[in-house]
């Protein structure tokens, strides 16, 4: 009894200390409560499969801001990644009769077997060749996914894949927990030294090199991790959809995956997170428009990018928050001094 | 002089039908401050370039400590105990000029000679420190002046704590008094026991100037490159009084 009295005391002194005092972290624990409730407040079937869409998809964007947003390396082809995991965890499902829990990192392990083999003739290119290149890996999967229809399905894709779990409830508990646990991961890997380095070669390949820093080596890692995590939202997708079709490898796929990232902000993680949480269920929930749907998507793509060019979420973060400009903490907007070293924030 | 350190052997290097660099030899020795100087465009930064692996020689060898390092990858080098700075300052501008330095702290070299300090950061600090700009190791590097870059340059080099340390203009484009601190930190950096507290030796060093001023002070020898190729080599008053290097320069002015 004492031991749960002590963790609760604990539980609100770091609310208190650590989460309040920035609208940043207040932002992310009302979503993770969102997220944990949402099936209490709703029994809508519709409205749980289209959040645990977007749990998915939140990965696949967050793992495309982790090789393009901060390695630069402009992947214009990740549907590629989040294909290969779909097909694979299809395939070893289906034939070898693996279980979700099996079949879906080894199709996050088979991804990051496509991002060596992409990534080695990736290594030598940059800009716009780089982004051509990417774009082309898709379709040539595509390609054979149409020459082999035995093995892969052909346009109809692969069915009758097992479910993630037998209630609508557990799967998108279980996206959803994969989806936080995952960011979370890419994220801290972001903030590590290895961060540090992916944003050093976006900036300066040349000069990383010049610090005695194998630059290639990082690269390829940066693709293989990238790899990793659309390959497991692949998975997640087909064992969700209960299919594995061409259409995970499609064009409009990749591009999405860039709009979200764009829209929300690159080289951040949450931003493209946040983006696909706004753009997804809106662009379902906007179906009776069908109409004006790409229209009005396209508009507010561009007020976002005429307006916040670093993407919506860092925009925001700024509006309510700001930098000490003495000991670079974070402070709520309304402060005047710097709640760590009180240096003024005028 | 003691044996060679760095030995460059029939260097060459063209652009086009440019000869950066043609037919280059010279050494350098362990303990030694080398000068090099010229006037614009004699193929200085190609030649450092050279050196560092960044661009590839047509023909000619390099050997360091004996090994060749001729064709070998820039990081390579680099962990071999080779670091230069650039002339035209690169540094991570959207990165906290910590973090600028942190890079090559966590270069193999840097990891393996500082096991026994525990944090990357309290390693890229000393470089800092070293250089004089540890009080802002938190501002953005875009907000460094021209000086301070040059410093940053200096830090990122030295983070890799390495045996041969190439400075390209360390000087261009500093006030007086700041090109006397900077002199001060080289001379110090060349005396050893500060910075990288493994090996009390400081590193060999080649400095490339466009004037020789601000060299005669500091350099135990200089070598004189023009259109290419070395025109003279020696200490610093034999080269104030070389017929070939004051025609050189007299386009130019003063040396
Ligand atoms: N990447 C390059 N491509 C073509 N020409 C170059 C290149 N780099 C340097 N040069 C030429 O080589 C010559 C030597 O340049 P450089 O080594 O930068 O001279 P310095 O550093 O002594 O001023 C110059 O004429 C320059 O125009
Ligand atoms: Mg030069």
């Amino acid at each position: 009894m004492d031991l749960i009295r002590f963790y609760v005391r604990k539980l609100f002194t770091v609310l208190k200390n650590e989460v309040i005092v920035l609208p940043s972290r207040v932002v992310v624990v009302v979503f993770f409560l969102f997220l944990l409730l949402l099936p209490v407040f709703t029994n809508n079937q519709y409205t749980l499969r289209i959040f645990t869409l977007t749990c998915i998809f939140a990965i696949l964007a967050a793992s495309w801001d982790l090789l393009s947003g901060f390695t630069g390396q402009i992947n214009f082809g990740h549907a590629l990644f989040f294909g290969v995991g779909a097909y694979a965890a299809a395939m070893s499902n289906l034939h070898v009769h693996l279980p979700p829990w099996a079949s879906i990192p080894l199709g996050g392990l088979v991804a990051v077997l496509a991002g060596l083999i992409i990534g080695i003739p990736c290594l030598r290119l940059r800009g716009t060749y780089l982004a051509l290149t990417t774009l082309a890996f898709p379709i040539i999967l595509m390609g054979f996914v149409f020459a082999f229809p035995d093995l892969t399905g052909g346009e109809l894709g692969i069915s009758g894949i097992e479910r993630i779990a037998r209630s609508r409830v557990t799967n998108y508990y279980i996206v959803a927990g994969l989806m936080f646990g995952l960011c979370t991961i890419m994220w801290k890997i972001t903030d590590s030294n290895t961060g540090i380095i992916f944003h050093a070669i976006r900036e300066d390949e040349l000069a990383v090199r010049a610090s005695g820093v194998n630059t290639t080596r990082y690269k390829l890692l940066a693709f293989c991790l990238s790899g990793f995590f659309a390959g497991i939202a692949g998975g997640l997708y087909a064992h969700f959809m209960r299919i594995a079709g061409p259409s995970t490898l499609e064009v409009s796929m990749s591009f999405l995956v860039v709009i979200w990232a764009v829209f929300g902000g690159v080289a951040t993680i949450y931003g493209p997170v946040g983006a696909v949480f706004i753009l997804f269920p809106l662009l379902e929930f906007l179906r009776f428009w069908q109409e004006y749907r790409t229209l009005m998507f396209a508009c507010v793509l561009i007020v976002i990018l005429l307006y916040m060019p670093d993407g919506l979420f860092p925009w925001l973060r700024d509006k309510i928050e700001t930098e000490c400009p003495r000991c670079k903490i974070r402070n709520i907007a309304t402060r005047t001094v710097c709640r760590v070293c009180s240096a003024s924030l005028e | 002089m003691g044996e060679a350190f760095l030995e460059v052997m029939g260097l060459n290097k063209q652009f086009g039908g440019l000869k950066a660099v043609n037919d280059v030899n010279f050494s350098v020795a362990r303990e030694e401050i080398l000068g090099l100087i010229g006037p614009n465009g004699a193929g200085k930064t190609t030649l450092v370039r050279l050196i560092t692996g960044i661009l590839k020689a047509d023909s000619g060898s390099i050997l360091f400590k004996k090994r060749e390092i001729t064709g070998k990858k820039t990081w390579d080098i680099v962990n071999r105990g080779i670091a230069c700075t650039f002339q035209n300052m690169r540094p991570f501008r959207r990165l906290p000029i910590i973090a600028n330095v942190m890079v090559s702290c966590l270069s193999p070299r840097a990891m393996k000679r500082g096991e026994w300090v525990k944090r990357i950061e309290a390693k890229a600090m000393d470089a800092l420190e070293f250089a004089g700009i540890s009080d802002m190791a938190l501002e953005d590097a875009s907000t460094l002046s021209q000086g301070d870059l040059k410093r940053l340059e200096v830090a990122r080099a030295i983070a890799t704590e390495p045996e041969l340390l190439i400075l390209d203009e360390p000087f261009g484009g500093l006030s007086p008094a700041e090109t006397e601190l900077m002199a001060k930190s080289i001379h110090r950096l060349h005396k050893g026991g500060r910075f990288g507290r493994l090996h009390s030796e400081g590193p060999a060093m080649i400095i490339i100037e466009h004037k020789l001023q601000q060299l005669m002070k500091i350099a135990d020898r200089i070598i004189v490159l023009n259109f290419g190729t070395i025109i003279a080599d020696g200490t610093p008053v034999e080269i104030v009084n070389n017929s070939k290097v004051i025609e050189a320069y007299l386009g130019e002015g003063e040396i």
